[in-house]
């Protein structure tokens, strides 16, 4: 900075300590402002923890939305664990030439593993699908080819998709069916709920700096004449601004605590008929918790978007009241 | 030390509150600074100050264009300005004490050597026996002190005062004016905006008459 070179009536150059002093001073004030601005704080109790609360309400639904989200990924992969594949054999094919050609699609790369339904086995299960008990017995040709379910180990889209391709090129394979049109309608919501989690996260970000950008308004006004005097007397922007900063930081944290809590709770709330809805589906889905790193994340972006917005604020006020 | 070169200054466009000021004060000079009310004796104080910026002119302090500071410059030539202002601009929530320790706080003084300085200014001023009360809780000439207290606590080289005894009964005024004759005796250079004439006729230093925001007289004391 060119600030050494401030003129100064005492001569060429402005007094200033040394180096190591001058640090001192510097963390000496932080100090005292990190103290002095949780005691302001402190002196109006219910208004801190109204912007607190303020800012703990615009917190929650994108984080709770993006926990959903965050286990819905989980949820996602186990049921992509769950993609098959179905080669339908050619009608006619029989039980022991079925089972060769299942050996065949096993040894293929990329197969997990195959069960074969044989004709008859498909039969007894449309039946009962179907509930007929008797219809079998009056049946004497079977009309459904035996099939072969064959999980991949990859289940992506595309490489399924490979792997159908070559499935159908084995000799004694009629057709084959694989169902991603659900994975990717799945996978296509999960993106959706990603990006509306982003946008929301976004929007009520902003409404963080709003509400501590407000409150340290009303603060910096009630504290013009110190500014002004301060100002007058030789205070840097920094000095001004650093009681404010920390103000900001305080309400985030505060807010973010605030938050942590209101999620923690709310997962508690809702765990047992999300886990039994769940359960009814067959599938096992527990809401999650915010973890170690979730929780730092979140209080450190709250403190961050305090600190942020009481910046804005203070600094606002000093571009107004610069002389002209 | 302070150099006005044809400085002019308008508020809001139209109104003149400063025409052609020129003057020169010399390092470790005491120069009065009088006029009617409403003459222009405040402005030319801001415009020493910085807080305000010349319509037009030059005004130039230990040599420097003052306008041509960046504005992050700004806080560090205050620091080496004293201000006594008309209106004390005293902070009513802290004590005398540290209404006082200000300027040393905003430029990090260590704790113990600030709190010898400021026991140094208050006792210079009389005040020292009430250094733990409020600024409520004074008069407004103990008011006016803690604000000369506070300006010389930093050991300015430049001393700006508007108004330092307007509140002040005779005895007093003379005292605190010898209180400036003291600190101008030691090297600073010592400017006071003051309507109290006959105060002024009796301490003989240079007088600077402003009347309607012209310079119409310069009287250097034999
Ligand atoms: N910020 C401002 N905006 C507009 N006009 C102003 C401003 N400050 C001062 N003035 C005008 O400039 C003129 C000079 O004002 P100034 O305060 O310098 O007078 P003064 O000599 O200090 O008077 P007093 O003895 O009453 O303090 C006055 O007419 C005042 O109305
Ligand atoms: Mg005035």
């Amino acid at each position: 900075m060119s600030r050494e070179s401030a003129p100064s009536p005492r001569g060429a150059r402005t007094q200033r300590p040394a180096g190591g002093i001058r640090w001192r001073a510097w963390a000496r004030h932080h100090r005292a402002m990190v103290l002095d601005s949780a005691r302001r704080l402190l002196r109006r109790p219910l208004g801190s923890l109204m912007t607190m609360l303020a800012i703990a309400i615009a917190l929650v639904l994108p984080a709770g939305l993006w926990l959903t989200l965050d286990s819905a990924r989980l949820l996602d992969a186990e049921l992509e664990q769950s993609a098959t594949l179905t080669a339908y054999l050619e009608v006619g094919v029989g039980d022991s030439e079925a089972g060769r050609i299942e050996q065949a699609l096993a040894a293929q790369a990329g197969v997990l593993d195959t069960r074969l339904i044989t004709a008859a086995e498909g039969m007894a299960e449309f039946h009962q699908a179907l509930g007929l008990r008797d219809a079998l017995a009056r049946l004497d040709d079977n009309p459904l080819p035996a099939s072969v379910v064959v999980r991949p180990a990859d289940p992506a889209p595309q490489a399924v998709r490979r792997l159908a391709e070559r499935f159908e090129a084995v000799p004694g394979v009629d057709e084959v069916r694989l169902d991603l049109a659900w994975l990717e309608r799945l996978r296509h919501l999960a993106e959706l709920g990603q990006r509306v989690t982003l946008a929301l996260g976004v929007l009520f970000g902003l409404g963080v700096l709003l509400v501590v950008g407000n409150t340290i308004r009303l603060a910096v006004e009630n504290r013009r004449q110190e500014i002004e005097v301060i100002t007058l007397i030789g205070a840097t922007h920094a000095f001004v601004r650093r009681p404010f900063l920390y103000s900001g930081a305080w309400f985030g944290l505060g807010g973010g605590l605030l938050a942590w809590g209101l999620l923690t709770l709310g997962s508690d709330w809702l765990s047992a008929p999300v886990s039994a809805l769940a359960a009814s589906y067959g599938a096992s889905f527990h809401l999650p918790r915010l973890g170690l790193e979730g929780s730092t994340i979140l209080l450190c972006s709250s403190t961050l978007l305090g600190w942020l917005g009481a910046w804005i604020a203070v600094n606002r006020h000093l571009a107004e009241s610069r002389p002209r | 030390m302070i150099a006005f070169e044809h400085v002019g200054k308008r508020y809001g466009g139209r109104f003149e509150a400063l025409a052609n000021i020129d003057f020169r004060v010399r390092r470790g000079e005491m120069v009065f600074l009088t006029g009617h009310s409403g003459a222009g004796k405040s402005s030319l104080l801001r415009l020493i100050m910085r807080l305000e910026r010349p319509s037009r002119g030059k005004v130039r302090v230990a040599g420097h264009d003052i306008e041509r500071l960046h504005h992050s410059q700004i806080p560090f030539y205050r620091r080496q300005i004293g201000v006594v202002f008309q209106d004390h601009q005293l902070l009513f929530d802290r004590s005398i004490y540290h209404n006082v320790a200000l300027p040393l706080e905003i430029q990090g003084v260590e704790h113990r050597e600030a709190a010898r300085r400021v026991r140094a200014a208050l006792d210079k001023v009389g005040l020292l026996h009430r250094e733990g009360a409020l600024p409520i809780e004074l008069s407004g000439g103990e008011q006016q002190r803690v604000g000369i207290a506070r300006a010389v606590v930093n050991k300015p080289a430049l001393l700006l005062a508007d108004e330092p005894t307007g509140n002040l009964d005779p005895q007093l005024s003379a005292d605190i004016m010898a209180l400036f004759e003291d600190f101008n005796r030691i090297g600073t250079t010592v400017m006071v905006a003051s309507h109290d004439l006959a105060l002024i006729a009796r301490l003989r230093h240079r007088t600077l008459r402003l009347h309607d925001g012209r310079l119409v007289a310069d009287e250097e004391v034999a």
